[in-house]
C-alpha cells in the first residue's frame, strides 16, 4: 500500500530536472540562512528566547488576546472574534456589505487559504486580486501554492509569460513594461525575462490598488502590549494594499499574538532569517490604527487553535510562526514538492496541521519524513516536528492506516527474533539469495528493491564469525 | 454564549503547564562603528544607496542629483521644493504618479539596514506608491540591532510606521532577484549629520 504522498512524490520524480531544481533552490535558501546564522553569535540564544517566548504566550493566551483586543479598539480598531472558517467568512462579508465593496487586493495569508475565503468573495461577486508577485501568478493560474512563504517558486518564467499572455497582462502593459529594459531585437510580446515580467505585473497591479475599495492583510504578529498587527513582506503590496483603498481587514490566526515589543525584537531578527535567508524583509509595518478618514478591523480567528492547546502530544505547532524553514531544509519536500502532500501546507509542519486538522484526510502525509531531523534544527521556535510526526506513526495502526506490507514484515520479524533456532538457519542460509537472478528479487512483491539493488548477504554471519573468534 | 467567550473558555480550559516569560539579557550584537556598518549594509544587501550630506549642502540639490530625470516631488518636509504634499493632496490615488517621495526616518539599524519611517502624513501611500524614495536619516540615530531599534521608535497619533531597508523587491519568478516590485523601486538614503 502507497501513501498518497508516495504516489505523487514518484510522478512529480518523473522530471528529474525539475526534482533537481525545485531541490536546490530550497537548499540555497537553507544555506542563505546558515550563513546568516553563523554571523550572530547570540543566535541560539535567540532561538530559545523565541521558543519560551512563545510557550509563554500561549499558555497565557486568553489574557494576552483580551489585552490585544482592549488596546486594538482603544486604537479605534474593530475587533471580531470567529470561532471557524464560515463564520470568519460570514464576518468578512458583513463588513463588506456594509461598505458596498466591489474589489479587494489581498495581501498575501495562508489563514485565508486556510478558511477558503477567496472562493467565497468570488461566490458573492467580490472581484478579489492576491497581490503578492507569486500568489498573483498562482491566482491566474488558477493553482494552489506549493510553498508558505514562495508558493510559485516552481512555475518557470516560460510558464509565467505565456499566463501573462493569455490574461492580456502583456498586451495592456507589455510594451511599457519593456521600455529601457529589453536587449534589442527582443520582443516584449514573447519575452519571458523575469525583470520585464515583475514590471508588467508592477503595472497590471497597479490598476487594482488604485481601483480597490478594500486592503485585505494577513499578520505575522499582533502585540498584546499595544495593539499593533506587524506586517512583514518584501515586496510592499501589504503597504500598497492598506494605503490606498479606504478599509483595511486584517485576519489574524489566534496564536500569532505576542506579548510585547521585547518579543517582537526577537521574533523580527528570527523571522526572515530563516524563512527567506535574508537579514530582514523589506518592510515590516505596524499598524496600529485606521489611515484618517479610514477603517480598520481585525478578525481573530480560531479554527481549531484553542482545542490544538488542549493536546498534550501536539500542542507545540502553536509555536509555529510560518516561516518555512521546516520545508526549506526537508530532504522529502525538497524532492517531492508541495503538491505531493494532501494539505495546503506542506513539509513538516504541513504534515502536523494537516493531522491536527483532518487524520483520515491528511494521515498520507506521514509517510514524507526520513526521521532525520533536520527541521527540529532549523525551526526558530524549537518545535518538535519530527518527534511529532513520529508519534503520529505510533497511532496510524489504531487509526486503521497502517501499511499491511509493513504490518506481515514486522510480525515476520518478530517471530525470527523470538525463535533463535529460527534465525539462525535462516541465517545459515541467506547467501543463497545471492545466487537468485535480480529479476526474481526485484520485484514488485518485495519493497527493499524497488529503487535499490538487493544487498549482498556475507557468506558467513558476523555471529559465526564472533563464535569462531574470527573477530578481532 | 459568543464565540469570544466560547474561545477564551476553551483556551483558559485547555492549558495544562504554564511557562514564564524569558529573561532577554543576553549580549546582542554590536558594532564599533554602527555608522559604517549601516552604510555598508544599506549599499550591499539592502540594495539602496547612501548619500552623505553635510551641514552646508542643499538638499534640494541632492535630491536633483539623485534623480536628475524626476518630474513630479512629493513631500510635506519642511525645506524640500515639492510638486505635491501628501497632507494636501485630496486622495491617495492623487500620489500615484510620484516619481520621487522625499520622507524622514527616526531610527535605522546596522544589523539589516532597516529605517523606521513613522507616519507624519496624512497620505502615507507617499511612502509606498512613489517610483523612488530619498529616506532623510541622522547619523545620530543609528543603533546596531533590532532589539535597540524598538526600544527607540516612537508612535503619534497616526498610529502607523513602517522599518522600510531599501527598495520594493521579489524573487517569486524562479528565484531571479529583481527590485521593483509594488512599492519603490529605488531608495536613496541620505544620511545627515
Amino acid at each position: 500500500m502507497s501513501t498518497k504522498h508516495s504516489i505523487a512524490a514518484e510522478k512529480f520524480n518523473q522530471d528529474s530536472g525539475r526534482v533537481t531544481r525545485h531541490d536546490q533552490t530550497f537548499w540555497s535558501v537553507r544555506s542563505k540562512r546558515d550563513g546568516l546564522a553563523y554571523q550572530l553569535e547570540e543566535w541560539e540564544q535567540l532561538r530559545e528566547s523565541a521558543n519560551l517566548i512563545k510557550k509563554h504566550t500561549i499558555t497565557h493566551l486568553a489574557d494576552y488576546l483580551e489585552q490585544f483586543e482592549t488596546n486594538a479598539r482603544k486604537n479605534g480598531v474593530h475587533v471580531h472574534w470567529a470561532k471557524d472558517a464560515d463564520e470568519y467568512n460570514d464576518i468578512v462579508m458583513q463588513i463588506m456589505r456594509e461598505h458596498n465593496v466591489k474589489k479587494v487586493v489581498k495581501s498575501k495569508s495562508m489563514l485565508t487559504e486556510e478558511c477558503h475565503l477567496n472562493d467565497n468573495l468570488i461566490r458573492h461577486g467580490i472581484d478579489v486580486v492576491e497581490t503578492d508577485l507569486g500568489e498573483r501568478i498562482l491566482q491566474l493560474m488558477e493553482i494552489p501554492p506549493s510553498h508558505i512563504v514562495m508558493p510559485a517558486i516552481h512555475v518557470t518564467r516560460e510558464e509565467v509569460a505565456a499566463c501573462f499572455r493569455e490574461k492580456g497582462i502583456i498586451e495592456k502593459h507589455g510594451a511599457h513594461a519593456a521600455e529601457g529594459l529589453l536587449k534589442e531585437g527582443e520582443d516584449w510580446r514573447t519575452s519571458s525575462d523575469p525583470t520585464y515580467l515583475t514590471r508588467a505585473a508592477r503595472y497590471h497591479l497597479r490598476d487594482n490598488f488604485m481601483e480597490a475599495d478594500c486592503g485585505m492583510t494577513g499578520g505575522n504578529f499582533g502585540i498584546a502590549e499595544t495593539g499593533d498587527i506587524v506586517v512583514c513582506t518584501n515586496e510592499g503590496n501589504a503597504d500598497m494594499s492598506t494605503s490606498i483603498p479606504k478599509l483595511h481587514i486584517v485576519s489574524i490566526g489566534l496564536e500569532k499574538i505576542i506579548p510585547n515589543y521585547k518579543a517582537m525584537g526577537v521574533f523580527q531578527r528570527l523571522l526572515a532569517r530563516h524563512g527567506t535567508g535574508q537579514a530582514t524583509t523589506v518592510y515590516t509595518s505596524h499598524f496600529r490604527k485606521p489611515r484618517p478618514g479610514a477603517e480598520m478591523h481585525i478578525i481573530l480567528v480560531d479554527n481549531g487553535r484553542s482545542s490544538i492547546l488542549g493536546n498534550i502530544e501536539h500542542w507545540q505547532t502553536l509555536k509555529c510562526m510560518r516561516c518555512g524553514a521546516c520545508m526549506n531544509t526537508c530532504p522529502v519536500y525538497r524532492r517531492s514538492g508541495g503538491y505531493s502532500y494532501t494539505y495546503f501546507i506542506p513539509g513538516p509542519i504541513g504534515v502536523n496541521l494537516g493531522m491536527l486538522k483532518d487524520k483520515d484526510a491528511n494521515y498520507h502525509n506521514c509517510s514524507a519524513c526520513s526521521l532525520c531531523m533536520s527541521c527540529d534544527n532549523v525551526c526558530p521556535v524549537k518545535v518538535d516536528l519530527s518527534t511529532q510526526i513520529y508519534k503520529w506513526r505510533q497511532e496510524l495502526d489504531s487509526m486503521g492506516h497502517a501499511d499491511p506490507m509493513k504490518k506481515m514484515m514486522s510480525a515476520g520479524m518478530q517471530t525470527l527474533f523470538e525463535h533463535p533456532s529460527l534465525y539462525t538457519t535462516a541465517l545459515k542460509f541467506a547467501p543463497l539469495a545471492n545466487h537468485v537472478p535480480a529479476f526474481m528479487t526485484n520485484i514488485k512483491a518485495n519493497a527493499w528493491c524497488y529503487g535499490h539493488t538487493m544487498p549482498e548477504f556475507a557468506k558467513e554471519s558476523f555471529h559465526t564469525l564472533w563464535k569462531k573468534g574470527k573477530v578481532k | 454564549m459568543s464565540s469570544r467567550e466560547e474561545i477564551l473558555n476553551r483556551l483558559r480550559g485547555n492549558v495544562r503547564e504554564t511557562y514564564d516569560f524569558p529573561d532577554l539579557g543576553f549580549r546582542k550584537l554590536e558594532f564599533a562603528d554602527p555608522v559604517a556598518q549601516y552604510v555598508e549594509t544599506t549599499v550591499t544587501t539592502a540594495g539602496a544607496r547612501v548619500f552623505e550630506i553635510k551641514p552646508t549642502d542643499d538638499l534640494n540639490e541632492k535630491i536633483r542629483e539623485a534623480y536628475p530625470d524626476a518630474k513630479i516631488i512629493a513631500s510635506n518636509v519642511p525645506g524640500i521644493k515639492a510638486d505635491k504634499n501628501p497632507d494636501t493632496v485630496e486622495r491617495a490615488q492623487d500620489l500615484e504618479d510620484v516619481d520621487v517621495g522625499v520622507i524622514k526616518g527616526e531610527v535605522a539599524c546596522a544589523e539589516n539596514g532597516c529605517v523606521w519611517i513613522p507616519q507624519t502624513m496624512k497620505e502615507k501611500a507617499v511612502c509606498f506608491a512613489s517610483e523612488t524614495l530619498v529616506i532623510l536619516v541622522s547619523k545620530q540615530n543609528i543603533v546596531s540591532n533590532m532589539h535597540e531599534a524598538y526600544e527607540r521608535i516612537k508612535f503619534n497619533d497616526y498610529g502607523f510606521g513602517t522599518f522600510i531597508s531599501g527598495p520594493s523587491k521579489t524573487a517569486d519568478i524562479e528565484q531571479s532577484l529583481v527590485y521593483g516590485a509594488q512599492a519603490a523601486r529605488g531608495v536613496t538614503i541620505f544620511l545627515t549629520e
